[in-house]
């Protein structure tokens, strides 16, 4: 189930316009510092309630593999 | 006036200021990103502890007539690059608790120097029973976490890290070898002879 809006929740977080947000694009290259990433998947998952361990995002690296892997999580709200 | 601090004292004083420092930032944004609850509340503690701990360090090496040092190298970096990204606050604590453990075992460990200079010591007073603490309510959020996560989970993840813990301390400790011979024979008398060096927190 695709999750509404994740795009614009993530653009909101890192206080970026979306369209910055291609599905090609590393998600290193949208921060200073990979913990920021950190506070942002911690932050989708209190959001979205929904649960992911490091094993889902060992394959992560762009914005469209972190959009695909929270999609196949679902959400509950 | 204190004894003056020995190059490799004033390095590992400073070396404990900025891991505190890099603590309090970690759980300070921490603390930040979550949401309300008995874990924001103890981990929000957990933040101002570290950022007192900080000023303790540089009170101390102060007080000791120098100044700290400014280190650039993060070692929390290097659990974070050995143990891969934490995903959730489960695998956070699970990571914080192993690092905690080697932390209070340190410091009691450079404690115990014989002829350690009081300024020192009255620092890891200080210090150490909010460390304990730590350890303690790291340890009753994962116990807490085991109906979300699952028992194993919680335990596979503290395995994981604790041999990450393991290869980043052997691989420090050859880092800095000399160092660490030189600082624990510097004021003579280890309490256990020839030990491994104080780790930072
Ligand atoms: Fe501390
Ligand atoms: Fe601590």
């Amino acid at each position: 189930m695709a999750v509404a809006g994740l795009k614009a929740r993530m653009a909101a977080f890192l206080k970026l316009p979306e369209e910055k947000l291609k599905d090609d694009v590393l998600l290193t290259d949208l921060v200073t510092e990979s913990f920021i990433l950190v506070e942002m998947v911690i932050e989708l998952q209190d959001d979205l309630g929904i649960q992911l361990m490091q094993d889902d995002l060992k394959p992560v690296r762009t914005v469209g593999d972190l959009v695909r892997v929270i999609d196949s999580k679902g959400s509950s709200r | 006036m204190p004894d003056p601090l020995t190059e490799n004292e004033q390095w590992i004083l400073s070396f404990y200021r900025t891991s505190e420092i890099n603590g309090a930032l970690f759980f300070g944004r921490l603390a930040r990103a979550m949401k309300p609850g008995p874990i924001q509340r103890d981990m929000t503690k957990h933040f101002a502890d570290e950022s007192q701990h900080a000023w303790y360090w540089t009170e101390c090496i102060n007080r000791m007539g120098a100044e700290p040092l400014k280190l650039s190298q993060a070692y929390q970096d290097k659990y974070l690059e050995a143990a891969g990204i934490p995903a959730n606050i489960m695998e956070v604590l699970a990571l914080t608790q192993t690092f905690e453990k080697r932390v209070i075992a340190q410091y009691a460990r450079h404690s115990r120097i014989v002829d350690l200079q009081p300024e020192v010591l009255d620092t890891f007073n200080k210090i150490i029973d909010d460390e304990k603490w730590h350890i303690e309510w790291v340890g009753k959020a994962l116990k807490s976490m085991e109906g979300e996560y699952g028992r194993d989970t919680i335990a596979e993840s503290l395995e994981r890290y604790r041999k990450v813990d393991e290869e980043v301390y052997g691989a420090i400790l050859k880092e800095h070898e000399q160092r660490v011979a030189e600082l624990m024979r510097g004021r003579g008398n280890h309490a256990e002879g020839k030990g491994p060096w104080p780790w930072p927190v």
